[in-house]
């Protein structure tokens, strides 16, 4: 079968090791051993790539796919498909004809998710086309199904532009109740998900927009306390203006942050609103610009070591290191300084560095370093309490309380510097961090059905507990065969 | 945001609308790749500026928050001599620094500059912009200026 172990979480944390990665998202890990420090202490502690390699490309072989349509209806006898389907299903047909609210209550659609992407930025792998997408939409599907009990299944689609994907995505709004988007380009990404948030009945979700977002801001947000300070009051970089960080960006300001506080670095240096570029960023990334017109509220031009100079915290999603950082510029940074180092599969810089050069909480992408920042941890809870409540959408304030149920999940079990995040072991997180998205939709009146809170977790612990209890069964009874050696 | 006023350029602001009428020109090229910038921009766009503040035809206005321009209209006087309206006061080139936009500033700018044209002479304004540029273009069209000649390019092979 195929695990669910944490390495197998968000795609983006898939490969915790250093070795003969093509290429990842903005170079390879091969330069990075060409350049960086002696690597075995990482190597030392992950399982090799070329081992997770072979196991994926074998299996996957073997299994002919990780997800599959199951009945949920038992077949009696051949007289039953008189019910299930024709000429007994007209009956239902006409019923959701005439209340098409009612495909909700009369088909799988209240917890059918499809997990669509054009292929055109997978992984670390560039644009692959759909059909690469596809083993990775599935193990995403996979994620959703056994940590939020979502019928999720992997829908890539051949768009050819940002219209076309828009128009296609739209079109599958009757049979679904929510749609996960994953690798799409950026800024491409960004008009997607904007457009379809808002003409949607639907949630649609990008994972690796809100995903990482959701999941940094709950670990700053522990971060934050563990050092003794607030939010509003914290100078935080931005490393890296790729999706992940503009939308962490975003999502930092709704949750309180201030945004002159806050300093957006690029390749080209700091973000600001007389930038050469800012013309260019107008017209082709205008999320982008818009961050540099709100941040940087002092002005301040240079680069990454004139941004961390009294800096607070910093978030990396800037590109594989683990050179990308180097101490000095971490020194720059207050006492007690907060570093996450998000790249994979090898992150900015080495955690062991960054601690050496003052940073008191460093976290990464990585399950083999403390603090993992995982999108797992919060997709399939998202989704589950998006759909318990049936909800039109997924906003900006129903993430934030997501990210704040998950940091309080971790604070409940201790802060320390080494824990400032649940891991995904953890699976009572997941119901909830459920429950606490689908009060807010109701209290925000984007719910069709309204739960009160204490329903909603006795209903997501169900569905978890079910999917959890299936795969088991289905293991134990020898459906789902064990792996080939 | 404080006080913003719009003023004549002088020989003190060469430097600064030169580097301004740069980035418009960046900007147009974001338009239309035939719009490539040329490498001593810079240069040029001094010695543009520098005869502009020197010609009794010419206009340059400039935006000015405190000690900081932050936008300017350029426009000189052109004879139509097949047409009637006869005068037209030509506006070639305005920009405003992004961070004010949104702001009016655009609008009072041309607002001053058209004023100034028809002290000069001007019976008909009007105003240049890359064919793609759509900000531009609702920028004019919502203040009641439509198109009037189109310019077509063909690069020979």
């Amino acid at each position: 079968m195929a695990s669910t172990s944490p390495e197998l979480g968000d795609k983006r944390r898939v490969v915790p090791v250093l070795g003969h990665a093509p290429g990842t998202e903005k170079g390879t890990a091969q330069e990075a051993h060409t350049t960086g420090p002696p690597r075995q202490a990482v190597v030392q502690r992950v399982i090799p790539k070329d081992e997770l390699s072979r196991k994926a490309v074998s299996y996957s072989k073997f299994y002919g796919g990780k997800v599959a349509t199951a009945p949920k209806v038992p077949v009696r006898s051949l007289q039953d498909f008189s019910i299930w389907y024709t000429p007994g299903v007209a009956a239902v047909s006409l019923t959701v004809a005439n209340d098409p609210e009612a495909s909700f209550e009369y088909t799988g659609r209240w917890n059918t998710v499809a997990v669509v992407s054009d292929g055109s930025r997978v992984l670390g792998l560039g644009n692959i086309g759909p059909e690469g997408s596809l083993p990775v939409m599935e193990g995403k599907a996979l994620i959703y199904n056994y940590l939020g009990g979502v019928n999720a299944f992997a829908l890539p689609v051949r768009a050819n532009d940002e219209e076309h994907l828009i128009s296609v995505v739209k079109a599958l709004e009757p049979s679904l109740g929510g749609i996960n988007l994953e690798d799409i380009e950026s800024p491409k990404c960004f008009e997607v998900l904007d457009r379809l948030r808002a003409e949607m009945n639907i949630p649609v979700w990008h994972d690796d927009q809100q995903g990482t977002a959701g999941v940094s801001v709950a670990g700053l947000f522990n971060a934050l306390e563990l050092t003794g300070r607030k939010l509003e009051d914290s100078r935080i970089v931005l490393f890296g203006s790729g999706a992940a960080n503009v939308a962490t960006a975003r999502l930092l300001i709704q949750a309180g942050a201030d945004p002159k506080k806050m300093l957006v670095v690029d390749r080209k240096g700091i973000l600001h609103p007389e930038r050469d570029d800012i013309d260019q960023l107008l017209l082709k990334n205008k999320w982008k610009y818009e961050l540099a017109l709100k941040t940087n509220g002092d002005r301040l031009k240079g680069v990454l070591i004139d941004a961390l100079k009294g800096a607070d915290a910093l978030i990396a999603a800037a590109g594989v290191g683990p050179n990308l950082i180097k101490k000095e510029e971490i020194a720059q940074m207050n006492k007690h300084a907060i570093a996450f180092l998000m790249a994979n599969p090898v992150p900015e810089m080495l955690p062991s560095d960054a601690a050496a050069a003052g940073a008191e909480v460093v976290a990464t992408g990585r399950s083999d370093f403390p603090n993992q920042v995982n999108n797992s941890l919060l997709f399939p809870a998202i989704f589950r309490g998006a759909l318990d409540v049936r909800a039109r959408t997924i906003t900006d304030t129903m993430v934030i309380a997501a990210s704040k149920e998950l940091a309080r999940h971790a604070k409940d079990k201790g802060l320390t510097r080494d824990h400032i995040l649940p891991t995904m072991t953890e699976w009572e997180v997941y119901p909830q961090v459920a429950a606490t998205v689908g009060d807010m939709a109701v209290r925000e009146g984007h719910a069709r059905k309204k739960l009160s809170k204490d329903e909603l977790l006795l209903t997501s612990t169900n569905m978890i507990q079910h999917a959890r209890k299936t795969m088991e069964a289905l293991r134990n009874c020898g459906v789902i065969l064990e792996p080939p050696e | 945001m404080a006080h913003v006023r719009v003023r004549h350029a002088t020989k003190d602001d060469i430097a600064v609308v030169a580097d301004l009428i740069v980035r418009l020109k960046r900007l147009n090229n974001e338009f239309d790749p035939l719009f490539n910038v040329v490498d001593d921009a810079k240069e040029r766009a001094t010695k543009y500026v520098t005869s502009t503040i020197g010609s009794p035809r010419s206009l340059l206005l400039v935006a000015v928050q405190g000690e900081k321009i932050i936008g300017f209209l350029r426009a000189e006087m052109r004879e139509r001599i097949f047409y009637d309206p006869h005068m037209e006061g030509h506006i070639t080139e305005m920009y405003i620094l992004p961070e004010f936009r949104r702001r009016q500033l655009g609008h009072d700018i041309l607002e001053q500059g058209s004023a100034e044209l028809i002290k000069m002479g001007a019976e008909i304004i009007v105003g240049d912009l890359p064919a793609r540029n759509e900000i531009g273009f609702h920028f004019y069209t919502k203040r009641g200026f439509r198109k009037l000649v189109e310019t077509f390019a063909h690069m020979p092979q």
